[in-house]
């Protein structure tokens, strides 16, 4: 398993930086008006990816990450902000991409679903599934595009390749077309992943080998991965960094390592304390936390957290939301209590 | 016979039999051929006593949950074995008797139950409705009301809430109302499926942390199903693993985490990620669970079993005492290794 | 399914792409077409009802093959007038003779002409049981089968046109028309459902409202005011069929599926891929929602064929033959109230409207199993 990479942000530069980057969904119960309310589901928020670096993207349903991972892909466009992906030296903010540039960027940024059952299209084939991408952008000939789907499928684990290339997904396991959904991620050669919890519609016994072929491909092929995901305990399995979201901000991001030992932000706490653990005999300590995530819409301007925090003091409810304190160690939380 | 109205559970002495499955076999009629869901399941559940059924999606929980309640949908067998609770059989009921022994004695709350209020009620008269329909006496409005300010209480829900209709509940708090739902006819055992596994971890936490403190302070008998080791480690005290339709491990839960005698137990648990303890490398479970129409032979687990041999391809496993009150379906259980505990 | 799902150890040295594709691509996309063919075939056979109906649309096949066989063949000698009189529309038999043998002597027919015969003092000879005579036939004549100079197996119209010819003629005036129309409507519904569906906005708005609007609209009397200002066809029948159809009902249901296309991750898939507008619709949206389409293709030719056959009875179309206007023609010369006794005008073209129809939408009913998995029975 790779190691943490600690402080990798500061040493390198950043293969994808995200600034500032906002995303409001109007929401208006009238056609005709203009809307005024807007839910905020990615307000203001901030951060790197190394190149070959994973960074974790966990929090709750409806907190923003799936979102945040569409802008990245330009499913969704940015309300406002940046998003700069280093192309060989080059930047290009996908955020106000041209057109032009528009097949450079699919060539390098790809994505992993969520549902395996629904992330493939049930009338083509492996074969066309996979080098969809290579089709669309006109990337080599016909047997050359064979040869290399045909060579993702072994490197997937789909052997013999020979055996999956005409299947349909009806004919495959839920485990076997994530393995094609990260075959056709990866068959362009991507530099950057997005991947929106790929394993959390698989079994647990699965599970595991998806994660460890993502990881095994992540080195061979030398991608970062954005990894979204609800469940701590995979992002630590998978990732280097963590970030944790809470209802479209960002409170807290560090070293995965650093940041189940030593959570400062008070989300952060709770939600560690909230995970159960796979061991009867450990007792964990408790955070007790009020109520349930509730909606971004049309927050106030002070902390987000602040109706279930149980440190909120009179700064929190007088200022904006906090900005990053910087810790060390790439430790970096939002938050006036420390 | 005048009932109180506390809440509470109505099985007997703690410690004695309540619900006993024996050597159940159901199956599932389809045109590719029978499915066989349970096969052979033994189990039994004490007075106040919270258990687990552990497994993958698809090896037979859900369809054990819906035989003890009968459930069943159409093209379904009870081949054989019985289900008894206070030693009266259910699997003979005709669907009459069974009606009146459902919320009742045994009530349920399943995965996708907080969505399944009726979006034109009131969450409070839903409940109010399954007590007319099931509470043995007829109360008074007043005294409905307060059983289920009561209920809401004890499940964390503010009373005043009850006039609510479900969309303006967040789906926790729909939750919540279902497992009041459960407890309103204060049955004998409740049977949790999945109850969390749509849930945020904070809400998961909160409502099974509610859940446990109930079934304690009530004494109730829940059998809690899930797919996830860790749910089951947090609310039971024994515990079942299922494989492929079969019930392979039985124990107490410390047991067979600590100790676990199957090899799919042992394999289930190594790969399992925790937010505590080193960082590990996780064993990977090689291939895919079976296909229950065409079952492996002998030991169902065999072709993903490191342990297998040529005895496991030809002959099945029996369950066998392998200590107090832990059984194993396995040829070779002495050779799993010792876990003790993930933390170390 | 048991697969093999080792993680990939081997090593790309002892791997070689090459060999893995040898089969070109367009025989491999044959053979799986074949395949899915072959499996929603058996889905399909299971279902009887669907069997029966494709039975009847074959039966209706071979009738309209059969047709420009027989004048090729049989029908090929009977002329009258320089006409063929199986033809269609301008072969009449005037006056069929037939032959018949007395049974008694108190036939009117053999009465009167023992009368002339005393009149005309010829030597005719009054014919006795058993004689073979000669007696004319008004059109619409009876079936008759031999014995005459042009059998008509099931009679003349009121004109003396064969009815077996006509009815055979008519399947295939039914097959164009309800290709034209099916095709057209579906072509139409399929392309304006995904279209609304994919863009949603402004397009969405305008294709429903003009949906809507189609809708709001009664096929049948809109058709008729068409056919009394222009010259309307077949051809032209069909097509107005399927674009009326088209853009109403069908393409809202159409629609819908499109939209659950549409917000399926496959579809971001795609886009990720860098497809365009274009090929989303065309491969990723539209294969999945023209099962759909094929289902209500086979109900669009059930009401073409009906609409044909009402427009037809009115006398509004300006079509060669078929069986609409063979009611119609029964129905203008005042035979509408004998239908008894003159029942081959109109109970053969009537039974196959409305077999023909119910051929399809058997059909159309059993493809609904196939398409939505949810109706499979287990
Ligand atoms: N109504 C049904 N008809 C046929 N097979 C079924 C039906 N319901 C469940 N099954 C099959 O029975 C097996 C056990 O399913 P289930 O009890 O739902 O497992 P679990 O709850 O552990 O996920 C699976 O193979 C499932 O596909
Ligand atoms: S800033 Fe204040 S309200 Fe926000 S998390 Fe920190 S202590 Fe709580
Ligand atoms: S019986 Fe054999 S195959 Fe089955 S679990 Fe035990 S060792 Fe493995
Ligand atoms: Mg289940």
């Amino acid at each position: 398993m790779t190691e943490p990479m600690t402080d990798i942000a500061a040493k390198t530069t950043p293969l994808v930086k995200v600034e500032n980057l906002r995303k409001l969904y109007p929401v208006s119960k009238n056609i005709f008006r203009e809307a005024h309310d807007f839910v905020h589901a990615v307000d203001d928020i901030n951060f790197e990816i190394a190149p070959g670096e994973s960074l974790g993207l966990v929090g709750e349903s409806g907190c923003g990450k799936s979102t945040t991972g569409r802008m990245l892909t330009k499913l969704t466009d940015a309300t406002s902000g940046q998003i700069l992906l280093d192309d060989k030296g080059e930047l290009i903010d996908i955020a106000h991409i041209q057109r032009s540039d528009m097949r450079r960027f699919r060539r390098r940024v790809q994505m992993i679903f969520q549902d395996p059952f629904e992330s493939l299209n049930p009338r083509r084939t492996v074969y066309d599934t996979v080098a969809e991408s290579l089709t669309v952008q006109r990337i080599g000939r016909v047997q050359e595009r064979e040869e290399r789907v045909a060579e993702l499928l072994h490197r997937v684990g789909l052997t013999p390749p020979e055996s999956f290339l005409f299947r349909y997904p009806h004919e495959l396991s839920g485990g076997q077309r994530q393995r094609v959904a990260i075959a056709r991620a990866l068959v362009i050669d991507p530099t950057f992943v997005v991947a929106d919890e790929p394993t959390s519609m698989l079994d647990v016994s699965i599970r595991i080998s998806i994660m460890d072929l993502m990881l095994k491909l992540a080195d061979e092929f030398n991608v970062s991965y954005l990894y979204i995901t609800h469940d701590l305990a995979v992002a630590r399995y998978m990732c280097d960094r963590i970030a944790v979201m809470y209802l479209g901000k960002i409170v807290e991001i560090a070293p995965t390592e650093e940041l189940l030992a030593n959570p400062r932000h008070p989300y952060t706490r709770a939600l560690l304390s909230a995970v159960p653990v796979p061991d009867p005999a450990y007792k964990r300590e408790r955070v007790d936390i009020k109520g349930g995530i509730s909606k971004a819409l049309n927050p106030p301007p002070v902390c987000r957290f602040i109706e279930r925090c149980p440190r909120a003091t009179d700064q929190c409810r007088t200022s904006d939301h906090p900005g990053f304190d910087d810790l060390g160690n790439g430790h970096l939380v939002a938050c006036y209590n420390l | 016979m005048a009932q109180t109205l506390e809440i509470e559970s109505r099985g007997g002495k703690a410690g004695t039999p309540l619900l006993e499955v024996q050597n159940l076999v159901m199956h599932y009629g389809t045109k590719e051929g029978d499915v066989s869901a349970v096969e052979d399941v033994t189990f039994t559940l004490n007075n106040g006593e919270a258990i687990g059924l552990v497994g993958e999606s698809g090896c037979g929980k859900t369809s054990i949950a819906l035989t003890l309640l009968r459930l069943l949908p159409d093209n379904s067998v009870v081949k054989s074995g019985d289900v008894r609770l206070d030693g009266e059989s259910l699997i003979g009921l005709d669907e009459e008797q069974m009606r009146r022994r459902r919320w009742r004695d045994i009530s349920m709350v399943f995965q996708g139950a907080m969505n399944s209020w009726n979006p034109v009620y009131r969450i409070g008269d839903q409940i109010r409705e399954a007590l007319r329909l099931h509470w043995p006496e007829t109360l008074t409005y007043q005294e409905e009301t307060e059983r289920i300010a009561a209920l809401f209480e004890l499940v964390g829900l503010n009373p005043a809430t009850m006039e609510r209709y479900p969309h303006e509940f967040s789906g926790g708090m729909r939750q919540r109302a279902v497992i009041a739902m459960a407890l309103s006819c204060n049955p004998k055992v409740i049977i949790a499926d999945e109850p969390t596994t749509a849930l945020d971890v904070i809400v998961q936490d909160q409502i099974l942390r509610e859940l446990k403190k109930i079934q304690k302070e009530l004494g109730m008998s829940i059998i809690y199903i899930s797919h996830d080791i860790a749910v089951i480690a947090e609310v039971t005290e024994r515990m079942g693993v299922m494989y492929a339709g079969k019930l392979v491990e039985l124990g107490s839960t410390i047991e067979v985490f600590h100790r676990p005698k199957h090899p799919y137990s042992y394999l289930l648990l190594k790969s399992t990620p925790s937010i505590t303890g080193p960082r590990r490398k996780l064993a990977p479970l090689e291939g895919e669970p079976p296909n229950l129409i065409e079952p492996p032979s002998g030991c169902r687990f065999h072709p993903r079993c490191p342990f297998a041999t040529q005895q496991c391809i030809d002959e099945d496993p029996p369950l066998t005492t392998v200590g107090e009150g832990h059984s194993v379906a396995c040829w070779h259980w002495q050779e799993v290794p010792e876990i003790g505990g993930l933390q170390k | 399914m048991a697969d093999t799902l080792t993680p990939p150890t081997g090593e790309l040295e002892n791997f070689d792409p090459q060999r893995v594709v040898e089969e070109p691509l367009w025989r491999v996309r044959l053979r799986l077409g074949w395949r899915s063919f072959r499996r929603n075939w058996a889905l399909f056979n299971d279902n009887k009802m669907g069997v029966v109906g494709l039975a009847i649309i074959a039966l209706f096949g071979l009738m309209a093959l059969a047709h420009p066989i027989l004048m090729a063949t049989i029908w090929s000698n009977h002329l009258e007038g320089g006409k063929n009189v199986y033809d269609i529309r301008a072969g009449a038999d005037s006056i069929i003779v037939t032959k018949t043998i007395v049974e008694e002597v108190t036939d009117p027919l053999t009465e009167i002409s023992q009368i002339e015969a005393m009149f005309l003092g010829t030597g005719v000879n009054i014919p006795e049981i058993g004689d073979t005579i000669e007696s004319p036939l008004a059109n619409p004549a009876p079936p008759v089968f031999s014995g005459v100079k042009h059998p008509h197996i099931l009679g003349t119209d009121p004109f003396g046109g064969d009815v077996f010819s006509q009815l055979l003629f008519g399947a295939r005036a039914a097959f164009l028309l309800g290709a034209i129309a099916a095709i057209s409507s579906v072509a139409l519904a399929t392309l304006v459902g995904t279209i609304s569906a994919y863009f949603g906005g402004v397009i969405d708005t305008l294709l429903m409202r003009l949906a809507d609007l189609v809708i709001l609209i009664p096929l049948l009397p809109l058709l008729i005011v068409v056919s009394g200002f222009w010259n309307v066809e077949l051809t032209m029948l069909g097509i107005l069929i399927g674009i009326l159809s088209g853009l109403g009902g069908t393409a809202i249901i159409l629609k819908s599926q499109a939209l659950s296309v549409k917000v399926k991750p496959f579809i971001d898939a795609a886009r990720i891929a860098g497809g365009g507008h274009w090929r989303i619709i065309t491969r990723h949206i539209i294969p999945n929602v023209l099962p759909l389409s094929f289902l209500y293709m086979m109900f669009a030719v059930t009401g073409a064929i009906f609409t044909e056959a009402a427009l037809s009875f009115l006398g509004l179309l300006n079509i060669q033959q078929s069986w609409g206007i063979m009611i119609n023609i029964a129905h203008t010369q005042g035979y509408t109230l004998e239908g008894f006794d003159v029942w081959w005008l109109m109970f053969p073209a009537g039974l196959a409207i409305t077999l023909f129809s119910a051929g399809f939408f058997l059909v159309g009913r059993a493809m609904d199993e196939v398409v939505n998995p949810r109706l499979r029975k287990r």
